[in-house]
C-alpha cells in the first residue's frame, strides 16, 4: 500500500513535468495546425539560457522564467514572421513546415554545439537533492515546484483561452480564420502572438527541465517525442486534454514497473499511441478546440 | 637523421571542421580531401623496400559533434599525441627507413550510418593504410563490419561490448577489456571488504543496468561473480533502464524495498546524475554504492555536490594515478606537456590505440595489411594499461583483457584507486560512513 501511495505520488509529479514539456506543442497545433518541430530545440534553448543565467549571473532558475518566457517568446515572434507565415497553410503545408522547422531545429542545436560543446552540464543549485517529506515519502522539492507551476500553468492558460478578448480570438481562429478574417479579428497577429506563446511555454519548459536532468545540445529529442504522445493522446488542441493524458501516461508509465521490466515502461506511453490512435482516433478528448 | 615532416594536411582536414565558419571550413576540407585523395600512398606490396610508401596514412572516424562529442574530443587528443610523437621520431619504421605517419580524421557525429560509410570512403576513397577505432560500442560494432569486409586491420580503444569480438572477425582488435571485467574488479574489492568484516556474509546486491550491450556486460559480471561465490552473494534485484530516463522513482523504489546492502549501477553520465539526484532525494544510502564506470568525474561532482557523491565506487580502464614509472609516466609527462592537465582514460586509451598499431607496422617491418594484422593478433608488448602488457588473445575474440582500476571517491574531492592492490594507493572505504543507521 505504501509503495502503490509513493508510486502515485511519483506518477503526479511526473506528470506534471510531462504537461509543463507538451503545452506549448499542443497550442501551437491548435490554432496554425503545424506541428513545431523546433519544440525540442526551443527546450534545449530554455535548459541552456537557465544554466548560462545560473553560471555566469548566479540567477535562480525559478527566477530566470520570465526571461526565458521572453527570450522564447521573440524567438517564436521572429521565427514564425521570418519563416512560417510564408508556409501554405492546412494539409498542404504539412511536410514543408516539418522540414521548415525541423531545419531551426538543426540550426539551434549546431550553434549550441559551437558556443557550448557537447559536455553534459547540470543545473545545481541549493535545492536540487532537498526533499518534502509528503504522507511518509520523499519528494523532490524540484519536481514539486514543477509540478505547481504545470498546474498553475494550466489554469492560466485556461483563463487565457476562456476570459480574455485574446483568448476568445485564439479559439475563434483555430475554429475558422476565414470567418475571423470576415469578422475583423488579425488573424496573422494571433498567429504570431500563438507561435510566440507556444515557443515561450517550451522554453520555460526546457528551463525547468534543465534543473532536473542533465542536458547537452542533443536534449529536447527524447522530450519532443514525449510530448507529441501526450499531445495525441490528450487530443489536438486540447489544453486540458494535453494535462489529463500527461497524468494518464505517467501513471501508466509508473505503474508499470510492477509488471513489466523497467526498460520496457518507456515504450507503454508508445503503445497507448497506437491503442488511442486506432480505438479512438481523436483523441481522448476528441475533437475539442482549445480549452 | 630524417627530419619531421609538415604537419599533414589530410589530418588537418576535420580539425578545422569543429571551428570557424563552416561554409569555409566545408570548402577546405573538400579542397584537403581531394589533395588527399591524389597523394595517398597506394598499397604497397609489402616486401620490397623499394615499394614502400612515402607516407603511411592511418585513417579514423571519431564522434566530434553529435553526443559522443566530448569524448571523441579526448580520444581526438590522445591518437593527436600518439602521431605526434611518432612524427617526432621520423616516422614509422618500416624497411629500415623512417616513414612519415599521417591521421585522416573524420567526424562520424555519433551516428553508425555516419561512421559506417565514412569508414568506406576512407578505405576505399582514400585508400588509407590502416583504421583506427571511433568511440562507443554502438558505433565500433557498426564500423566493424565494414573494416572486415575490406579486410583491413581495426584497431579500437573504443568498444568494450563482448558482442563486438564474438562475431568471428580477423581484422579488428581491441583493447578496451569487456564490461563484464569491470564488474568483476568491484566485486573483488567488495569481497576484500567482506572478508575482512567490514560487510555482511551474505551481502544482499541489487544490480541494475541500462538497457545496452555495455550494461548487460555488467550485469553478467556481477551475476557470474555472485554465482561463483556461493553464500556469499544474494542478488535480489536484476533490472534494467531504458538510457536518458526522465524518473527512476519506481526503480529506486524496487531498490529501496530490496533492502540491499550493494547497490551497483551501470549507467552512462546523464543518468548517474539523474538517478543519484534521485536516489539522494529519497534518502538512500547503501552500503556500497558504485554507478560502474562513472562515478569520478569533476562534471557529476558540480552537478551533484561534492557530498553527493562521496565513497561512490567506479572502474576505469586506466587511471592517471598509474604513471608513476615507466611508459605510463612517459605518457602523462607528455600529456600534461601538450595539454597542460591530467588525461584521463580516453585519452589514454586513444594513445595507446594508435600506438599498438604503429608498433604492429614496425614489428611487420611492412604496410601490406595482412602481415599487420597478423603482428597484431600475435602481440604482445609493454602497455600503459593496467597489468603492464597489451596483447589480443584470440580466444577472446581479439579483445584484451587488462585488469581494471576501481576507485572510490573521497570527501577530498580525491578518487584514489582502491583495487587492484599492486597499483591500489588507498584501502577504500566500506561501509560508507555517511549512512545514518
Amino acid at each position: 500500500m505504501a509503495r502503490g501511495l509513493e508510486l502515485l505520488l511519483s506518477a503526479v509529479l511526473l506528470a506534471g513535468l510531462y504537461a509543463m514539456m507538451a503545452y506549448g506543442l499542443g497550442l501551437i497545433y491548435g490554432v496554425l495546425r503545424i506541428v513545431n518541430l523546433n519544440h525540442g530545440g526551443m527546450i534545449m534553448v530554455g535548459a541552456y539560457l537557465g544554466w548560462y543565467l545560473h553560471e555566469r549571473a548566479g540567477i535562480d532558475p525559478y527566477l530566470s522564467l520570465p526571461i526565458a518566457a521572453v527570450v522564447g517568446f521573440a524567438t517564436g515572434v521572429v521565427i514564425y514572421g521570418g519563416l512560417v507565415r510564408y508556409l501554405p497553410r492546412g494539409p498542404a503545408g504539412g511536410v514543408q513546415s516539418l522540414l521548415l522547422l525541423f531545419g531551426v531545429w538543426l540550426v539551434l542545436r549546431n550553434v549550441a554545439y559551437l558556443q557550448f560543446t557537447g559536455n553534459d552540464q547540470a543545473i545545481r543549485t541549493d535545492y536540487s537533492t532537498k526533499a518534502v517529506v509528503v504522507l511518509g515519502s520523499a519528494l523532490s522539492l524540484n519536481r514539486l515546484i514543477v509540478f505547481a507551476l504545470a498546474a498553475l500553468l494550466l489554469v492560466a492558460l485556461d483563463l487565457l483561452l476562456t476570459r480574455t478578448y485574446l483568448g476568445k480570438a485564439i479559439r475563434a481562429v483555430a475554429q475558422n480564420a476565414d470567418s475571423c478574417r470576415v469578422a475583423g479579428i488579425d488573424v496573422e497577429r494571433i498567429y504570431t502572438f500563438t507561435f510566440g506563446f507556444g515557443t515561450a511555454l517550451a522554453t520555460m519548459a526546457g528551463l525547468l527541465l534543465g534543473t532536473l536532468f542533465p542536458f547537452n545540445p542533443t536534449f529536447g529529442a527524447g522530450e519532443l517525442l514525449k510530448s507529441f504522445v501526450i499531445v495525441v493522446l490528450g487530443g489536438l488542441g486540447s489544453v486540458l486534454g494535453t494535462a489529463v493524458a500527461a497524468l494518464i501516461l505517467a501513471i501508466v508509465e509508473v505503474f508499470a514497473i510492477l509488471l513489466l521490466p523497467a526498460y520496457l515502461t518507456g515504450a507503454v506511453g508508445f503503445v497507448l499511441l497506437v491503442l488511442v490512435l486506432i480505438f479512438r482516433p481523436g483523441g481522448l478528448f476528441g475533437q475539442r478546440v482549445l480549452g | 637523421m630524417m627530419r619531421g615532416p609538415k604537419p599533414s594536411l589530410c589530418s588537418e582536414v576535420t580539425m578545422q571542421r569543429r571551428s570557424g565558419s563552416f561554409p569555409l571550413a566545408l570548402a577546405a576540407s573538400l579542397l584537403a580531401a581531394a589533395a588527399c585523395k591524389q597523394s595517398t600512398p597506394e598499397k604497397s606490396s609489402a616486401t620490397a623496400a623499394a615499394s614502400l610508401p612515402d607516407k603511411i596514412v592511418i585513417g579514423a572516424t571519431l564522434p566530434l559533434t553529435g553526443a559522443e562529442a566530448r569524448i571523441g574530443g579526448f580520444y581526438k587528443e590522445g591518437y593527436e599525441l600518439a602521431f605526434e610523437e611518432a612524427m617526432k621520431a621520423g616516422g614509422i619504421l618500416v624497411g629500415g627507413k623512417r616513414i612519415p605517419v599521417t591521421l585522416q580524421l573524420l567526424d562520424d557525429t555519433t551516428t553508425q550510418a555516419t561512421a559506417v560509410s565514412l569508414a568506406d570512403r576512407l578505405i576505399n576513397v582514400d585508400k588509407v593504410n590502416f583504421l583506427l577505432g571511433t568511440y562507443s560500442t554502438a558505433l565500433v560494432q557498426a564500423q566493424s563490419s565494414a573494416a572486415e569486409q575490406n579486410r583491413i586491420p581495426y584497431v579500437n580503444g573504443g568498444g568494450a561490448a563482448t558482442a563486438i569480438y564474438q562475431q568471428g572477425y580477423k581484422w579488428i582488435f581491441g583493447l578496451l577489456a569487456p564490461v563484464e571485467l569491470l564488474a568483476d574488479a568491484i566485486m573483488r574489492w567488495l569481497d576484500i571488504q567482506q572478508k575482512s568484516g567490514k560487510l555482511p556474509k551474505p551481502s544482499i546486491v541489487a544490480v541494475v543496468w541500462e538497457n545496452t550491450s555495455h550494461g548487460k556486460d555488467f550485469r553478467n559480471g556481477v551475476s557470474e561473480f555472485a554465482k561463483s561465490h556461493p553464500g556469499d552473494y544474494q542478488v535480489v534485484l536484476d533490472e534494467a533502464f531504458e538510457l536518458n530516463a526522465k524518473d527512476f522513482s519506481a526503480l529506486i523504489n524496487a531498490v529501496k524495498a530490496a533492502k540491499a546492502d550493494v547497490l551497483l549501477v551501470d549507467a552512462h553520465l546523464p543518468d548517474y546524475i539523474t538517478m543519484q539526484r534521485q536516489y539522494v532525494t529519497e534518502g538512500m544510502c547503501n552500503k556500497v554504492l558504485s554507478y560502474g564506470a562513472r562515478g569520478s568525474e569533476k562534471q557529476a561532482a558540480d552537478a551533484l555536490g561534492q557530498k553527493n557523491v562521496n565513497y561512490v565506487l567506479s572502474a576505469v580502464w586506466w587511471n592517471s594515478q598509474l604513471g608513476s614509472k615507466g611508459l605510463n609516466k612517459h605518457f602523462v609527462d607528455i600529456f600534461r606537456a601538450k595539454y597542460n592537465r591530467q588525461p584521463e582514460w580516453y585519452q589514454a586509451l586513444g594513445y595507446e590505440t594508435a600506438r599498438s598499431l604503429f608498433t604492429a607496422i614496425e614489428q611487420a617491418d611492412s604496410v601490406d595489411r595482412e602481415a599487420v594484422r597478423a603482428k597484431l593478433a600475435s602481440m604482445e608488448i609493454e602497455s600503459i594499461l593496467p597489468g603492464g602488457k597489451l596483447r589480443f588473445p584470440a580466444e577472446k575474440g581479439q579483445q584484451a583483457h587488462n585488469p581494471f582500476v576501481v576507485q572510490q571517491n573521497m570527501p577530498d574531492g580525491s578518487a584514489p584507486i582502491v583495487y587492484p592492490p599492486d597499483v591500489a594507493n588507498a584501502a577504500g572505504v566500506a561501509p560508507r560512513p555517511d549512512c545514518k543507521g
